[in-house]
């Protein structure tokens, strides 16, 4: 029964615009971005080539999109509950091999990321396997996103587990393991030298953490549960609860987060360098998605929620694409962030 | 949702505990000479100092003057949050540029550049710029510092050699699961 209503032409063309909108907004967004972020030519030194100058950040974004839908595949089966598996085992078993499929992509990608950014600190040099060894055991970075691949593995060995035996391997179990290995991404971003280090680590942390959970859900919810409306009307009310609560927190750590590493930097004076300087731009820019995401996320949750829950035929998927795409632009700013020199 | 909250709580907890934040990022806050500064007689040495300690390696000043002639003389220094290079006795007036690319303690790489102006001709000359060696020779690596910093890091080996293990164990099980998988959902 699956596999008729998979192959239908309109579900093929809903895929492709939920999935296009978003990673073409992440990459357009990371781009962009880049060619305002990339390092500037400085006479007598060698800087990165543009392979890995826009490589770099292109790959970062690729990763956290891969992170995101693993997160939102872990998070179905909680959302989902267990009360009606006749409806719901369908929609897990299609769920079950694309977490481990996206698992794999997030964990080769980590690795393909160390060694551009081996490449990046060594311009003009290909990196060699001593090279990379060295970059990883001397700096966080490398560490994090292997610990990042490492998780991403595990992660695929559970998933693996959970194709076989089903619903008997937990769901929290994939959500820790989905979870600790997106935690050291954001730990090989920015941090400011003051005694605010560690509140603004967590605040980043949980920053990081809320928008996979809003964004996974979302996209996970209208791939696969958004055709049955039966499943839609018990799901996406209690998605809803979710994503009200991260979207207040995405956005109060997100600005905690950004005017505070801004703010602790030396020569950074608010709030005139949010328009003078390249990260209090890109800074704008996200808040500027956050924005524009209340909305979409208000007219989803209000207007369409209450003819969902009555079985109504309702246009939600294309807002949720709409969403999406401006998802996926606040991950490519976010992306370059990271890299964007502060001062 | 409770439970999966609790969980996620706890969970966030525990990493926080283990992981050790990024140190943070590096800012240029002084030089000598400064940046915009107009000298009679070249400076022996440029120093740079920034907010906080540079990480030993990778980091390198180049001195250009007019015409791209080269000034800078033997390796990068680093030495807490200062670094300098030695300068040739510098030649003709006009605009030098000290460019710098350093890596900072979160393990990003900052570059950047000091301009000053040598207001009197001086008699120097400037370093033979050997074809295709257009860059600054980076820091010459400092062994002891570097064994020091990995031994903060841990070894890389051994991890290396486990995610390769896991890597193939798991590529083999993927590739059978999915499989049978398949062939399940075919019968179905």
């Amino acid at each position: 029964m699956t596999a008729t209503l998979e192959r239908a032409p309109e579900a093929v063309s809903v895929r492709r615009l939920l999935i296009g909108g978003f990673v073409s907004g992440a990459l357009l967004a990371v781009l962009a971005a880049t060619t305002m972020t990339a390092e500037k030519a400085v006479p007598g030194i060698a800087v990165p080539g543009p392979l890995v100058e826009y490589g770099l950040p292109v790959l970062r974004v690729l990763l956290d999109l891969a992170a995101v839908a693993v997160v939102g595949l872990s998070l179905l089966p909680r959302i989902l509950g267990f009360d009606d598996p006749e409806r719901t085992e369908p929609v897990m078993r299609r769920a079950r091999p694309a977490a481990v499929t996206f698992a794999w992509a997030w964990a080769v990608l980590a690795l393909v990321v160390i060694v551009f950014q081996t490449a990046q600190l060594n311009p003009g040099t290909v990196p060699t396997p001593a090279l990379i060894a060295q970059y990883v055991s001397r700096f966080g970075n490398g560490q994090g996103m292997l610990f990042s691949a490492a998780c991403a593995l595990a992660y695929a060995g559970i998933g693996l587990l959970a194709v076989r035996f089903g619903e008997k391997v937990p769901a929290e179990l994939r959500i820790v393991v989905a979870f600790f290995g997106l935690l050291p991404i954001p730990v090989t971003g920015h941090a400011v030298n003051s005694v605010w280090h560690d509140p603004i680590m967590i605040s980043m942390e949980l920053h990081v953490m809320g928008s996979a959970a809003w964004t996974g859900g979302l996209l996970v919810i209208m791939l696969l549960v958004a055709r049955d409306r039966e499943l839609l009307a018990a799901v996406l009310p209690r998605f809803s609860r979710l994503a009200t609560l991260a979207l207040a927190l995405v956005s109060l750590s997100g600005l905690v987060t950004g005017l505070a590493s801004m703010a602790l930097t030396p020569g950074v004076e608010l709030p005139g360098a949010l328009l003078n300087r390249d990260y209090g731009l890109l800074l704008l820019a996200k808040a500027g998605c956050v924005a524009l995401l209340i909305p979409f996320a208000a007219h989803i949750r209000f207007r369409l929620l209450p003819r969902i829950a009555a079985r109504q035929g309702t246009a939600v998927v294309a807002w949720a694409a709409a969403e999406l795409t401006v998802m996926g632009l606040a991950y490519g700013f976010a992306v370059a962030l990271t890299t964007a020199s502060i001062s | 949702m409770r439970r999966l909250l609790t969980v996620l709580l706890l969970a966030s907890a525990a990493l926080l505990s283990v992981v050790t934040p990024a140190q943070a990022h590096n800012v240029l806050i002084g030089s000598d000479p400064e940046n915009g500064a107009s000298l009679a007689t070249g400076p022996a040495r440029i120093t740079l100092t920034f907010d906080q300690t540079v990480r030993q390696g990778f980091a390198q000043i180049s001195v250009t003057g007019p015409g791209g002639t080269r000034w800078e003389e033997g390796k990068t220094t680093v030495s807490d949050e200062k670094v300098s290079v030695e300068v040739r006795p510098l030649g003709p007036a006009g605009q030098y540029v000290a460019g710098y690319r350093i890596l900072s303690s979160d393990g990003h790489p900052v570059s950047g550049k000091v301009t000053f102006t040598l207001t009197a001709a001086g008699t120097g000359t400037p370093a033979q710029a050997a074809p295709g060696a257009a860059t600054a020779p980076a820091q010459a690596p400092d062994l002891s510092a570097q064994a020091a910093e990995a031994a903060q890091n841990g070894g890389a080996g051994m991890a290396v050699l486990w995610i390769v293990g896991a890597l193939v164990l798991l590529g083999g099980a993927t590739v059978v699961a999915m499989r049978r998988n398949g062939s399940r959902e075919e019968t179905r």
